[in-house]
């Protein structure tokens, strides 16, 4: 039902307007342009350009840090498509929707373009000398003590050179945030398996026992373990993989499972030791452990029915291999590590060490592997900034002002830093804050080399390459930025690069024989490097400790619901949006969000018995508030989720970053209580308590599924005017 | 409508070169006022020198220069590179004032700014590889005949000049057409044997019998989205 003034005569009228324009201005005259473009034709072109036929090369997808190799299609010199390289084992030619979107990174209006140097609340416009300059003049004299780095996820020689200036200067103060990294559970990994990431072989389990762990969408690496999944769907020996996922709010993975449990928030360590009590089969410690949680006690603590422990543990002992994965549902508490550690148990008592977790492959070159990132990193360096400890920042494609909890007040104690330099690619929250902003190019007009920390069948450097020229005169690569940086302090050792390719090119070439091309000379040795995108290398292959090691787990009761705040918030984490750093990239605003199918917007997801006991329905403006702020979002009602949480996705709310992030959604980061999980230190994501009021707004929910979806698509547009006159920017 | 019909009429002996309505486009102001004639022209069987232009051309093969057209769905405009690399060998044409202008792209490297002559809409995809495919390459036909079945007679122009409407029902009145289907040994040239599918894929099915002229004749493709993809 489209409820319009608009009726079927005046559409038919329209219609027949609109034919009587087609046929006038077919008749006798041409819509062909004569004259009117410019056809501009090459002066020297190579030999393989054929204009209207595309070429490919391959290169590495910088979207998130799982490293799927990439194949671009470049027509006329410009990108423009994405797809995975099969050659890749990690992602074997597949590649997900947020790879997909980084052509409209590369492409998107409001990346900075030129350096920029603060002039009051203006930046002017410098020249990179000038910029360069201008850092070697704000260093002289600091102690490298007082220089700070805050970087995301690196690898590679990137990691090289930024270590090499970071020596030149004497600073050690090397921060690498990500504000959703599984840094808990790499924590409890190395307890339970000797190892931070070992390899989950999804593909070999014969049940799967999630919790929280959203591997389809957001966990680790999603495509390679997508695939991995379809193998496990299909079955060993003919047998299909059953999942079963344990978790506060369904997630894409949870969605997809055989069973989906709704677990009381932060119970997940209870659930998995009532598990070990119900298989029976645990000895020693571990019995002694888990006797007291009995089906009764873990049922009234988890929410969890007494008979589907009863029936997870039958399947658990019915088939072997399985699998048993902790995710970020289970490490966003206080007790964080407990719940992992809890969890991974399991995985020993069911005798899956060594069998569906594998030892990790790791690159022979430690130099190049990736520095991991957290967000207890991000909490030490709030807490120096605050204290006044450093003189100088520089913040590489970070943003922390954006996913910092607001009780940080993270831009405020950046601003206690003497000198901030950002490198950024957008002037996005934080790079608002900087002194200096310096444009960065896209993945897409940079060299570099990536090792993902999370590594397939075989250990592999990822190969970056430009797929195009730069579309800014202005902007640079981070290597080339580095390597600059570098030359101004050891001019004499880096006198033979001209550029990071040089740098890049000497470094990989010296490596030649470890790298696999013993018998190729330099030139075909590169070439060929260059073309696969990929260097595939002999693993080095580390061992799990196989004991189970239940010392110092101890989990908390369930806690009270708190009165005055009795919900608990989920901040959850989508596969499109991630931690928000692309939300300037259209298509990821406007593809569907696959559990709710909204778009352009955040909401409030909530239990309809919750809502109704709430009084609230979709679409209705609630307020949340928590210990430490508030924000107000629509309703989604949602049966995936536990009724006593509720879930806002991170990613939206921007203040600044560009046209399409900035105003749109909320940012749940601004309510999030500073809580940190007690072992690691990282900060306890689901650990805010808030408060819902209704705010006596509503409006219609803009989202895919329903009748309701398609009335907004249809709204207004092209009926009230002939549709050369509709400004579709004001339509939709 | 009419006109349409005794077009179709005039063009029922197959074998002649293909015509059609004709309707020229307005002269465009080049860069260079690039001389067709010269390069593409017929020779001058008085004067095989071609000494004075007008008398004649070279007959360079169009598909020399726009040697993207047998590859590529655009037939593209050659590089500089290709121009210099006859023009730097012919030093008696140096110092004419084209060729002059020419070096001086070519010594600034910068792109020529020619102006679109055949500019189709951006929803109509026209494919060059296939035309030439079927018509030179399969049925042997001249190139310049070819090429200006839809271009004009582009070897007497300086810079080409649009001879044709160029419109949906200018396509489709050549598509309707009973085109002679030939097969190896039946044209001197030489042509793709009959019955192979990558022969047919882009043609409709031809005629069962030969017509009154003892030909066997099929029409071009008719699908909407062979051009709007």
């Amino acid at each position: 039902m489209i409820d319009s003034e608009f009726d079927r005569r005046d559409f038919l009228k329209v219609l027949g307007w609109g034919g009587a324009a087609v046929a006038l201005s077919g008749c006798g005259n041409t819509s062909i342009e004569d004259g009117k473009e410019t056809v501009v034709s090459y002066v020297q072109a190579k030999d393989y350009v054929i204009p209207g036929v595309a070429v490919y090369f391959n290169s590495t997808c910088a979207q998130c840090d799982a490293g799927c190799s990439i194949t671009g299609k470049i027509r006329e010199g410009r990108v423009l498509k994405l797809e995975g390289n099969p050659e890749s084992p990690i992602n074997r030619g597949k590649l997900c929707g947020l790879g997909q979107a980084s052509v409209q990174h590369h492409y998107n209006p409001d990346r900075v373009r030129e350096p920029l140097l603060r002039k009051g609340d203006k930046g002017e416009t410098i020249s990179w000398e000038k910029a360069y300059g201008l850092i070697n003049e704000k260093l002289a004299g600091v102690k490298g003590d007082e220089i700070a780095f805050l970087t995301g996820e690196m690898s590679g020689h990137q990691k090289v050179l930024l270590g090499n200036y970071m020596d030149s200067l004497g600073s050690g103060n090397h921060f690498v945030y990500e504000a959703v990294a599984p840094a808990v559970v790499r924590a409890a990994n190395l307890k339970a398996y000797g190892v931070e990431m070992p390899r989950y072989r999804i593909d070999k389990a014969k049940v799967m026992l999630s919790f929280g762990a959203d591997f389809l969408g957001t966990w680790v690496s999603p495509v390679h373990f997508a695939q991995q999944y379809a193998a496990f769907r299909k079955g060993v020996d003919g047998q299909r993989g059953v999942l079963i996922q344990a978790e506060s709010k369904m997630t894409l993975t949870g969605a997809n499972a055989d069973r989906w449990l709704a677990v009381r928030p932060g119970t997940e360590g209870i659930l998995a030791l009532g598990i070990i009590n119900a298989l029976g089969i645990a000895t020693g410690d571990v019995a002694e452990l888990v006797k007291d949680y009995d089906k009764a006690r873990v049922s009234r603590d988890t929410g969890v029915e007494p008979s589907h422990i009863d029936k997870i543990a039958a399947i658990l002992r019915l088939r072997s291999p399985s699998l048993v994965l902790a995710g970020s549902a289970a490490e966003g508490y206080v007790h964080g590590m407990q719940n992992a550690e809890a969890i991974n148990l399991l995985n020993h008592v069911l005798g899956n060490v060594g069998k569906t977790i594998e030892a990790p492959v790791s690159v022979p070159f430690p130099q190049l592997a990736p520095s991991k990132g957290s967000t207890a990193s991000l909490k030490k360096l709030n807490d120096d900034l605050a204290s006044g400890k450093y003189k100088v920042l520089f913040s590489i494609a970070t943003n922390p002002v954006f996913t910092a909890p607001a009780s940080y007040k993270f831009g405020d104690n950046m601003a206690k830093a003497g000198f901030k330099v950002a490198f950024a690619h957008y002037l996005d929250e934080t790079a608002l804050q900087a002194d200096l902003v310096l444009p960065l190019d896209s993945e897409m007009e940079d060299w570099g080399t990536h090792v993902p920390e999370y590594l397939a069948d075989a250990a592999q450097i990822n190969i970056q390459q430009p797929l195009m020229e730069r579309l800014h005169a202005n902007t640079r690569g981070m290597g080339d930025i580095l390597l600059a940086l570098v030359k101004q302090r050891k001019p004499e050792e880096y006198k033979a690069f001209d550029d990071y390719y040089g740098f890049l090119r000497f470094a990989m070439l010296q490596n030649k024989n470890a790298l696999g091309g013993a018998e190729k000379d330099d030139d075909n040795f590169w070439n060929d490097t260059l073309s696969n995108g990929i260097v595939k290398l002999s693993p080095a292959s580390g061992a799990l400790s196989a004991k189970a090691d239940v010392g110092g787990i101890k989990l908390p009761a369930p806690k009270e619901a708190d009165k005055q705040y009795p919900l608990r918030l989920i901040a959850s984490v989508t596969s499109n949006l991630r931690d928000g750093r692309h939300t300037n990239q259209p298509w990821i605003q406007e593809s569907p969000d696959p559990l709710t199918t909204i778009v352009w917007d955040s909401w409030v997801e909530i239990h309809p018995k919750k809502a109704a006991e709430l009084g609230v329905v979709e679409g209705d403006i609630v307020k949340v508030t928590s210990r430490t702020g508030s924000i107000s979002a629509q309703v989604y009602l949602f049966p995936g989720i536990h009724p006593e949480a509720v879930s806002i996705p991170i990613g939206r709310g921007h203040e600044a970053m560009g046209r399409y992030a900035k105003g749109y959604g909320v940012n749940p980061f601004s309510i999030m209580d500073a809580v940190f999980e007690r072992e690691t230190g990282e900060l306890a994501m689901h650990e805010t308590n808030v408060n819902i009021a209704k705010t006596g707004q509503r409006v219609i929910v803009v989202k895919d599924e329903g009748p309701v979806g398609g009335k907004q698509m249809g709204r207004r547009v092209a009926v009230s005017r002939s549709t050369d006159q509709v400004d579709l920017s004001k339509e939709v | 409508m009419l006109a349409g019909f005794l077009m179709a009429v005039a063009c029922h002996a197959a074998t002649e070169p293909l015509t059609t309505e004709d309707a020229l486009g307005p002269q465009i102001q080049q860069p260079i006022e690039f001389p067709h004639y010269r390069h593409a022209g017929n020779r001058n069987p008085v004067d095989p020198t071609n000494s004075d232009p007008t008398k004649g051309g070279m007959e360079i093969n169009c598909q020399y220069c726009h040697t993207y057209a047998r590859r590529s769905l655009t037939a593209g405009i050659p590089p500089l590179q290709k121009c210099i690399g006859c023009h730097q060998n012919i030093p008696s044409v140096r110092d004419k004032p084209r060729i002059v202008e020419l070096f001086k792209y070519w010594d600034a490297k910068k792109a020529i700014p020619w102006k679109k002559v055949h500019d189709l809409p951006d929803f109509v995809r026209f494919n060059h590889e296939r035309h030439i495919k079927r018509f030179i390459e399969q049925q042997g036909r001249p190139v310049q005949e070819v090429c200006g079945y839809c271009h004009g007679q582009v070897k007497e122009m300086t810079t080409a000049r649009r001879q044709k409407p160029i419109t949906m029902g200018w396509c489709v009145s050549c598509h309707m057409k009973d085109h002679v289907v030939v097969a190896k040994g039946e044209i001197p040239e030489g042509g793709t044997p009959l019955g192979k599918q990558d022969y047919w894929y882009t043609f409709q099915k031809p005629q069962e019998k030969k017509n009154a002229e003892g030909e066997l004749t099929a029409k071009g493709p008719n699908d909407c989205w062979l051009c709007h993809k």
